[in-house]
């Protein structure tokens, strides 16, 4: 029975649309689209006045404080910060910039569920997660990036010792940008995960905030408690500026009294690099579970 | 005042499990008033960074902050505040009703702890001083972060960067600045009724008084004036 052909009903008229035959651009190029769009945005570029305040006006305050500590470097025998001291003493205001751009990036996508219009592209969830996780680090690395160039160029130009000077200060730019890659990459990797967690800017930026903030303290008054021993040694574990402040350090011999890490400056690495990847763990996975 | 705003506003506030995020700031600071008095060191070395640092000067304006920028800021960002402004009643009454949820919720997530941190260091006068200030510094910060709520899309970013570079920083730096930070004053409050080494104030408590009623002041009266030509706008929140 069957196997009769089904009497013909309807008929699709052709009116005329074409195909699309030009080149189809793919998953990688809409990941590097999002990625694109989302540095941008964390800027506030392309968007009204009012969203470039916040992160440009930090910027801007990142690089006249570097502008002045390039006076100061200038007129003083010995430099009172170089380029990965920038690194550690920025983190500070670096927290305030995640805490404002991260929930930006990735919680007015989660409230306005925005994100099934991105999944109707051939990105898959672990695209967007890992696109939103590059720019937000590379937004902030930009933030400790751009004083240590302006840092460069001021000291490069008043060097007295002509080319040797400028490639000593390469040499010094090069390890503060290094610095600046582990910085970013560990607030981006505790800030994002956090933002995801609500679809509020509000409750987003605090809970992020919560996090640095609190810890600061918490970390201070342990030290206090007991300074000068294992213990007090690695209070600074607990609060991300100072875990940095730690590993900078460990590996760059910074020392801005900010942080002793005595005999652990390994412990410290190895924590940074156990938080970046449990971040990047807990972002891909709280995006397996959103609905969209 | 209106009882019906409040109580719309205390249910948004503390409904369902929002009231459990309050939680675990005064937890975290009973805790370590606990470590701090247990591990030996003088009133003077483990006080001000527990007490001070962690207490009067992160979970003071961080609560005051989340809880303040919300209280209106949700009703924007959802809307519902046309509901709101449709209503036959004055702004002012709409400004001070939030106002006034604000300023309970924040005083006692903050003041309660607060005291409770002072009474297991071992201090009633302190104890006193901290509910005194607390809930003093919690209105200064309130009206604040409500009027910010109003005059800007992202109060919590233009808080943050108050507390953060304002009150942290720049007063490192700057000693002028002090009189113009309401951390100061809660703590010049607490301390000049405590009188104990366990805090240390740096501005006198007559400035401190009056500085943060003027911050009250301006920013109740700012937000009731911008509430007052209020206008929607389309943007994305």
């Amino acid at each position: 029975m069957s196997s009769m052909p089904q009497p013909r009903t309807g008929v699709i008229h052709d009116i005329g649309y074409q195909r699309y035959e030009g080149p189809r651009l793919g998953r990688g190029y809409a990941a590097r689209s999002l990625y694109v769009h989302s540095v941008r945005s964390s800027f506030g570029l392309g968007r009204s006045a009012w969203a470039k305040v916040l992160p440009i006006g930090l910027l801007g305050m990142a690089s006249i404080a570097s502008l002045i500590l390039v006076v100061i470097n200038t007129q003083l025998p010995e430099p009172v910060l170089d380029y990965a001291g920038i690194a550690s003493t920025f983190t500070y205001a670096a927290t305030v910039f995640v805490a404002i751009v991260a929930p930006e990036l990735v919680s007015v996508d989660l409230r306005t569920n925005l994100l099934q219009l991105y999944l109707s592209r051939p990105i898959r969830r672990s695209d967007y997660a890992l696109a939103k996780l590059a720019a937000l680090a590379t937004a902030t690395f930009v933030l400790f990036a751009v004083p240590m160039l302006i840092m460069f160029a001021g000291m490069a130009f008043s060097t007295d010792d002509g080319i040797a000077g400028v490639f000593d200060e390469l040499g010094g730019l090069c390890v503060g940008l290094l610095a600046a890659v582990v910085h970013a990459a560990l607030l981006a990797a505790i800030a994002l995960p956090l933002a995801s967690l609500s679809g509020r800017r509000v409750f987003a930026s605090g809970i992020i905030i919560a996090v640095f903030l609190l810890t600061a303290p918490v970390s201070a008054a342990l030290e206090a408690f007991s300074y000068d021993s294992a213990a007090g040694h690695l209070a600074g574990l607990i609060d991300p500026s100072r875990l940095l402040a730690g590993v900078d350090q460990w590996l760059f011999g910074v020392d801005l009294r900010l942080v002793n890490v005595g005999g652990f400056g390994a412990v410290y690495g190895l924590l940074t690099v156990v938080l970046i990847v449990a971040g990047t763990a807990c972002a891909l996975w709280r995006y397996r579970k959103v609905k969209s | 005042m209106n009882p019906t705003i409040m109580r719309l506003t205390a249910r948004a506030l503390l409904g369902r499990r929002r009231v459990l995020l309050l939680l675990p700031m005064p937890l975290l600071l009973i805790g370590m008033t606990v470590i701090g008095v247990t591990s030996g060191a003088s009133d003077d070395e483990w006080g001000p960074p527990v007490l001070g640092n962690l207490g009067l000067s992160v979970i003071l304006p961080l609560t005051a902050l989340v809880v303040a920028s919300s209280v209106l800021g949700l009703e924007i960002d959802d809307g519902t505040i046309t509901h709101l402004l449709t209503k036959p009643l004055p702004r002012r009454e709409i400004i001070l009703s939030k106002l006034a949820v604000a300023w309970a919720v924040t005083s006692a997530a903050t003041a309660v702890p607060l005291a409770l941190a002072a009474l297991i260091a071992g201090s009633g006068a302190l104890a006193v001083g901290m509910v005194v200030g607390a809930t003093f510094a919690s209105l200064a910060y309130c009206s604040l972060f409500l009027a910010l709520s109003l005059l800007t899309k992202r109060p919590v970013a233009v808080g943050l960067v108050y507390i953060m570079l304002w009150e942290n920083l720049l007063v490192g730096f700057v000693a002028g600045a002090r009189v113009f930070s309401v951390r100061q004053h809660a703590t010049a409050i607490a301390d000049g009724i405590g009188g104990t080494p366990l805090l240390s104030a740096s501005v006198s408590v007559a400035t401190a008084l009056i500085v943060s009623a003027v911050f009250v002041v301006v920013g109740v009266v700012g937000a009731t004036r911008r509430l007052g030509s209020f206008a929607l706008t389309g943007e994305a929140s």
